[in-house]
């Protein structure tokens, strides 16, 4: 196992305002990184630097040791992405089966529609989330939580060695959330993918991820996720008067509701 | 009917009609779902600009208006982007000055035509055969790139920032998108007219919206709604002796409400 993302000094300008500064990170393949932080503390900019989405004002990303602009191989999926909004038009022409079909649009190439092995593997992806039975609904007319579930499908279709979530657990129930990140740390494994998601739920996320990144501007802390619990580590991020009400590792109402 | 189907100057009208239903059919469905119903009307109204342009050097107006539309198209992205100003500010800049620089070159080179009310209005008798032919080709040219880059578009269309990380140039997309936008316009210019140009690029694709399922058959009903208003409208155009862009701008919009109304009473 090789290191998947590499930060070094790096630090993003907008309007003339530093968004990140001087920010040191690196994660190896494999793990699962959780990144919390406060509302408007750089979060969202980080992954989407690490995307190539936006470009730093300095430093440097590398991934799995090369510029993203370099990443091998044209139809390798290197990401699956899933951002925080969509905003889509109301009456979006798409099926949930045609939006998952996107996550394989980097596979199929140019001038070239999804084929029969394509739509296997978003039935499979589909079904992996729960909501195969789906498939033909409009996309556009279903719940939030049924949204992101097809999102998270689409992100995974592309069958990427990085996954990036921004606030997966937004239109998900408690019980759906605890699925989730089960269904999260299976996949680590199964698809040895390395997996970077961005929550403001800091009590939830120490509970299912190997390390824990606590941003605000700067990186406070990287390491164990307990540690993200610190009093120190708290203050730099929320200020003040900030207590955690932590979930222990078995939600005992969650299984319940499951096994029923 | 057959009179009117034997006439030369109808044949070339429906010839190129038709051509343009299709091609402003496939724009129309991503200017409704991109919501970019402004450019179009920007766009078109800009044309005015290009045309004055050819009537003052003396070239073919629509062979100026292409060029011209499409460095408007390109000046409004790039303003857009550079001033980090909302496009819709940027489009009301370029189609004003480019009205006011098509009315100043039209008063300087004192020359009010009568071809400039077709222009504004559109007039079917008007067309001529190289335009026939240059219509053939740009809208067969615009509909192939459409058609091929179809997923890209659909991508950006849903959500540029998975586009840009499916390794899609969003921005290259966009400049192409335009310029294909300025080409449909300008051809459509002929049969409908810069006034109600922009009526074809919304409401095939604003009827479509209401009833398709994917992006095939929203293309397809678009298409057809064009098709329909293009054919119905040059119909009425010729048996009433009636502007040919309100007749099909007409048709088009009674489509669309009695597509409206059924669909509300679902």
């Amino acid at each position: 196992m090789g290191t998947a993302i590499q930060i070094e000094n790096l630090s993003v300008v907008f309007n003339e305002k530093e968004v990140l500064k001087n920010i040191n990170l690196s994660i190896e393949e494999g793990h699962f990184i959780g990144i919390v932080g406060p509302n408007g503390g750089g979060k969202s900019t980080l992954i989407r630097a690490v995307l190539g989405i936006i470009k730093p004002s300095s430093g440097l990303i590398k991934i799995f040791g090369q510029d993203p602009a370099l990443l091998p191989g044209k139809k390798e999926t290197v990401f699956g992405y899933l951002p925080q909004h969509l905003n889509i038009d109301p009456a979006f022409p798409s099926s949930a089966l045609d939006i998952v079909l996107m996550g394989r649009y980097k596979k199929t190439g140019l001038f070239k529609w999804p084929g029969t092995k394509d739509m296997e593997i978003a039935e499979k992806y589909l079904e992996m989330m729960g909501v195969g039975h789906l498939k033909d609904a409009q996309f556009s007319r279903l719940s939030g939580g049924q949204q992101q579930r097809i999102s998270i499908a689409r992100a995974l279709a592309g069958e990427p060695r990085i996954l990036i979530l921004d606030e997966p657990g937004t239109g998900l129930d408690a019980v759906g959330q605890e699925d989730f990140y089960h269904l999260l740390k299976s996949l680590l494994k199964k698809m040895n993918l390395t997996i970077l998601m961005v929550s403001h739920d800091i009590g939830t996320v120490t509970t299912y991820v190997d390390e824990i990144s606590c941003l605000n501007i700067n990186l406070y802390y990287h390491g164990n996720p307990l540690g993200a619990l610190d009093d120190k580590v708290l203050t730099s991020l929320y200020g003040k008067n900030m207590d955690i009400l932590m979930h222990s590792g078995v939600c005992e109402k969650c299984e319940r509701l499951r096994s029923q | 009917m057959i009179e009117i189907i034997s006439s030369p100057f109808m044949q070339k009208a429906f010839l190129a009609g038709i051509l343009i239903s299709i091609l402003t059919g496939i724009i129309s469905v991503f200017i409704v779902l991109r919501k970019m119903s402004f450019i179009g009307a920007g766009i078109s109204h800009a044309a005015f600009g290009g045309i004055a342009i050819g009537f003052f050097v003396g070239l073919n107006p629509l062979f100026t208006a292409i060029i011209y539309t499409i460095l408007v198209a390109l000046g409004i992205e790039s303003t857009s982007r550079k001033g980090k100003m909302t496009e819709d500010v940027s489009i009301g800049i370029f189609y004003s000055v480019s009205m006011a620089l098509g009315i100043t070159i039209i008063s300087l080179s004192k020359s009010y035509n009568i071809d400039l009310f077709g222009y504004l209005f559109g007039n079917i008798l008007a067309i001529t055969n190289g335009e026939v032919l240059l219509t053939l080709i740009t809208a067969l040219t615009v509909t192939v790139f459409m058609v091929a880059f179809l997923k890209e578009f659909f991508l950006i269309t849903y959500n540029e920032e998975l586009a840009l990380v499916s390794g899609i140039n969003v921005r290259l997309f966009n400049i192409m998108f335009l310029i294909a936008l300025s080409v449909s316009i300008v051809i459509s210019i002929r049969i409908v007219g810069i006034i109600m140009v922009s009526a074809l690029l919304v409401i095939p694709g604003a009827t479509a919206r209401l009833y398709a399922k994917n992006l095939i058959s929203m293309i397809t009903i678009s298409c057809l709604t064009g098709f329909t208003s293009v054919v119905a409208g040059l119909f009425l155009s010729y048996k009433y002796d009636l502007a040919s862009g309100a007749c099909i701008v007409l048709t088009a919009a009674a489509i669309f409400f009695v597509s409206l109304i059924l669909k509300n009473r679902e």
